[in-house]
């Protein structure tokens, strides 16, 4: 288990602890620490609780944990949230001047650091700077040099003058002297720096430079929690690389506009979260059966209708595999941490366009805003292919001419694939519908014709799982009897909470599963497990109900729904009793 | 102007190269508006100098939706309400297409209306032709949202309460920069505004009138019609959007009391498209984005420094 350091800001909304808790984070980053961040907050601008929370360790980190080490306190309700994963001897720095923390009582076993922030940060130059002066007496505590700190807020400030960069540095060292000048406490912290060199990114992120390196030259979304962040990322690079990002005025438009760029060539995609895949769900049939390449992106909140969104949720599954009438082609794949949002949203374009489909990119709400670390060499584009599948030129529209000479756009071929060719084309001209069709795109209600259009788009299907590799992910003793199976982004706190148990000697076999369909079969791994959990973050265990079906065997469950990503020590703990309920049950 | 229209310049297109061998001849009913847009649809490209290849024609769901079949192009029939902002996306993928799009009233200004006035307000360099038959035709005549107030049908048993929605005063508000009005009984002065919409750069919108004999029977056929261009009756300059507003007004109000009038009503040619405004702010490239993956010179940008440098 990496020996980590814990540390959070917290305050209401519109308080600037999301940009102060990201200097910190990179300052870590650049210092060649590895960073896991985390976020507690409400959809509201401003009023209301909210934390950036960090992990760090000189070893990968990529989950919670409930611990908490030092904590930046900009209101009392900051310390009420967080008493649980307060420990003896964690240190809470707050203001005691701040009207709201007058008073307020830090319990006798932490270290309460009284630093009147707010001054400091008037005499370095302004109010505003307050958090920075926080940020500098938490170097001091933590043994963090200060440098490290220069550098994230150079980045940060660089572009608005180098006075201000200069001022926030004034106020950090005006943090860091007031604690060394008036507290003589020996604090046990130390943040050793390391020569190595991190890339810190999240998963929305991931996904945006997945899609850009992946050729993706058309994107068009509506603005939505947690999703926005993918078109914020393309908008502004994107166009570099010959690229358009329309904002729509729905959700509906979105989908159509990025089926529309599609059929005339480019690579394209949409991301939304559960409300927008509601309204992007009409037009998901005609993308299927008009066998059109798309990228759909779902970053799952909770739900459903408003639901809860700025909290996690894995509760779209079915949804996604199931959404909109008649019966679907469609590949939903779910990758399992932020390097892997990357990869898979590459891998995403190449399937679309490959099998002529639409495919979901489900990502969640944990995996969306969390920061991770990682060597620049985890996005080495270097290996990023690009496959186009079977766009066809004007030269190869011979071979897919009927006796009529018409463009077989949906050519009844052995492997189910038919090809495209992009209007403009020349001697290409045909069309396509959402009406059932024959070979040639036009309608009809011949009997023959629509079971062997059917036939032909499940066949696609049959040939991407024999020409694919839909793997699974492997962690933990795969001979160990019990086995711990799960979906999108609870690999990092699974695998570290192989740790936890290891600590009780119990071992696991952990299966991280980034395709739900077309998926592994996990019938034989599951029927060899003496004890098979599977977890994940909603209520009804939609994908165990699905692995289920596919072993004939029931699985015990760990849901979580209450709208908080799983946490490794936690989710150790809920392995546990449920492995000894079993044990019970089986006495 | 992209460089297909150059090549289009001056070229012999015959306008039966739009007439599909596999279905020359359309099911519309017999006396149906349709026939009328088809027949200046393929006018038109024949007479921009446009082939079958250079067209993509999206459509939504209703008798109109049948357009693809009976017109050779690069054809998309969609869905209700949603041909639009398919087709402008197909633009900006590849401005070197003519892209039109073509739906009912119920199609346009009902399900799809939030796409109408959007499309418009952005200024979307297409052509969009609505198929106003003042009725739902496919579904077999119940009220549309353009039918007049009072109309009787299956749905409104005692007549529709609703006052009609105005296509050529919303198009307007909304920020359509050519605005005109034809009639399938006019097939000439249709051709002529199809022609002008697709030359525009902009979002042109045409409303259509297509007399549905079947399930319209009480509906005027249209004649006698007036343009208003032809006509000293009406003065307006069309390029000023007060006159243009108020000539819109008075347009569709005529429309319900007998009196058929056709014709441009607005038209702005200074107004940039959404293309040009993009371009301008360096949003959109110069080259069309679908075009570049056709050019094997073109070399990739992917060095990783440009991506991971951000996040460092």
């Amino acid at each position: 288990m990496p020996a980590d350091f814990n540390w959070a800001i917290g305050g209401e909304a519109g308080d600037g602890i999301d940009s102060t808790g990201k200097i910190f984070a990179q300052a870590l980053s650049r210092a060649g620490r590895h960073v896991f961040t985390s976020k507690d907050f409400a959809s509201r601008i401003r009023g209301g609780y909210t934390a950036y929370k960090i992990r760090t360790s000189v070893d990968q980190v990529q989950s919670v944990v409930d611990r908490l080490d030092v904590l930046i306190a900009l209101t009392p309700r900051t310390i009420e949230e967080n008493l649980d994963e307060l420990h003896d001897g964690s240190v809470i720095i707050y203001d005691g001047d701040r009207t709201t923390m007058q008073g307020v009582e830090i319990p006798d076993e932490m270290v309460g650091l009284d630093v009147p922030l707010k001054s400091l940060a008037e005499d370095a130059g302004g109010a505003i700077m307050r958090n920075v002066v926080a940020l500098g007496a938490a170097c001091e505590v933590t043994n963090f040099p200060i440098e490290n700190l220069d550098s994230a807020l150079q980045k940060r400030f660089g572009n608005k003058g180098q006075k201000l960069v200069d001022n926030n540095k004034d106020a950090a060292r005006l943090g860091r002297d007031y604690v060394g000048d008036e507290y003589d406490h020996e604090f046990n912290f130390n943040l050793e720096t390391t020569e190595n060199d991190y890339v810190l990114l999240n998963g929305d992120e991931a996904i945006g430079m997945g899609a850009l390196a992946a050729g993706c030259r058309f994107y068009s979304g509506y603005p939505i929690t947690p999703a926005t962040n993918v078109m914020e990322y393309l908008v502004g690079r994107i166009e570099r690389y010959g690229g358009h990002v329309v904002q729509a005025e729905d959700e509906l438009s979105a989908i159509n506009m990025a089926l529309g760029a599609a059929r005339a060539g480019a690579r394209s995609m949409t991301a939304t979260s559960g409300p927008g895949i509601d309204l992007m769900t009409e037009t998901f049939g005609l993308i299927a059966t008009s066998e059109t390449p798309l990228v759909i992106v779902d970053v799952m909140r909770s739900g459903p209708s408003t639901g809860m969104p700025t909290k996690q949720e894995q509760g779209d599954l079915n949804q996604m595999l199931y959404g909109g009438h008649g019966e679907i082609p469609r590949f939903v794949i779910t990758p399992t941490s932020i390097d892997e949002c990357f990869w898979k949203t590459v891998e995403a374009f190449n399937l679309a366009e490959k099998y002529n489909i639409p495919v979901y990119l489900a990502a969640d709400l944990a995996l969306a805003v969390t920061e991770q670390t990682y060597p620049p060499e985890a996005f080495d584009m270097d290996q990023v292919e690009i496959d186009r599948g079977k766009l066809v030129d004007e030269d190869e529209i011979d071979e897919w001419l009927d006796e009529s000479e018409h463009f077989r756009t949906h050519a009844l071929t052995e492997d189910g694939i038919s090809p495209r060719a992009k209007p403009g084309t020349a001697g290409g001209a045909h069309m396509s519908t959402g009406l059932e069709h024959d070979e040639l795109g036009r309608r009809t209600e011949d009997t023959g014709m629509r079971v062997e259009q059917v036939d032909k788009r499940n066949r696609k299907v049959e040939t991407a799982i024999e020409r694919e590799s839909f793997d699974y992910r492997e962690f933990g003793n795969p001979d160990s009897d019990n086995l711990v199976i799960s979906w999108g982004s609870n690999e990092g706190a699974l695998v570290e909470a192989l740790d936890f148990l290891a600590e009780d000697d119990l071992d696991v076999h952990v299966i991280s599963v980034p395709y739900i369909f077309p998926r592994p079969d996990l019938s034989e791994e599951i029927n060899a497990a003496e004890n098979v959990i599977v977890v994940e973050c909603n209520n009804t265990g939609q994908f165990a109900n699905i692995l289920e079906h596919d072993s004939l065997r029931r699985v015990q469950r760990i849901n979580k729904y209450n709208g908080v990503r799983f946490k490794a020590d936690e989710l150790a703990e809920d392995i546990k009793e449920t492995l000894a309920e079993t044990a019970e049950v089986h006495q | 102007m992209s460089a297909f229209n150059a090549i289009g310049d001056g070229r012999d297109v015959d306008q039966n190269e739009f007439t599909p061998g596999l279905e020359p001849q359309p099911t519309w009913c017999p006396g149906c508006g349709d026939f009328g847009v088809l027949k200046a649809l393929k006018g038109a490209s024949a007479e921009l100098g446009r082939t079958p290849d250079e067209i993509l024609l999206t459509t939504g769901i209703g008798c109109s939706g049948k357009l693809n079949s009976y017109f050779e192009s690069y054809g998309f029939h969609t869905l209700h309400g949603r041909s639009l902002p398919i087709a402008r996306a197909a633009k900006l993928a590849n401005p070197g297409l003519e892209v039109v799009a073509a739906g009912g009233d119920g199609d346009g200004y009902g399900i799809g209306g939030n796409h109408f006035m959007h499309t418009a307000r952005e200024n979307h360099d297409m052509t969009y032709i609505v198929f106003n038959n003042e009725i739902f035709g496919l579904t077999k005549g119940q009220t549309s949202p353009t039918s007049p107030k009072g109309h009787k049908s299956k749905t409104q048993p005692s007549g529709s309460a609703k006052d009609p929605i105005r296509p050529l005063s919303l198009a307007l508000t909304s920020g359509a920069s050519y605005v005109a009005r034809t009639a399938a009984v006019n097939p000439n002065q249709a051709k002529e505004i199809i022609i002008e919409a697709m030359e525009h750069d902009g979002f042109a919108h045409i409303d259509f009138l297509t007399q549905c004999p079947t399930w319209n029977k009480d509906a005027r056929q249209y004649v006698p019609y007036i343009d208003v261009q032809d006509s000293d009756d009406y003065d307006f300059d069309v390029n000023d959007r007060r006159e243009a507003a108020a000539m819109m007004a008075e347009v569709e109000d005529a429309l319900h009391e007998g009196t058929v009038l056709t014709g441009r009503f607005y038209v702005d040619e200074d107004r940039p498209s959404y293309q040009q405004e993009k371009r301008a702010i360096g949003e959109i490239p110069e080259e069309p984005l679908a075009e570049r993956y056709f050019d094997d010179s073109y070399e990739w940008e992917r060095s990783a420094d440009h991506f991971l440098d951000k996040h460092k």
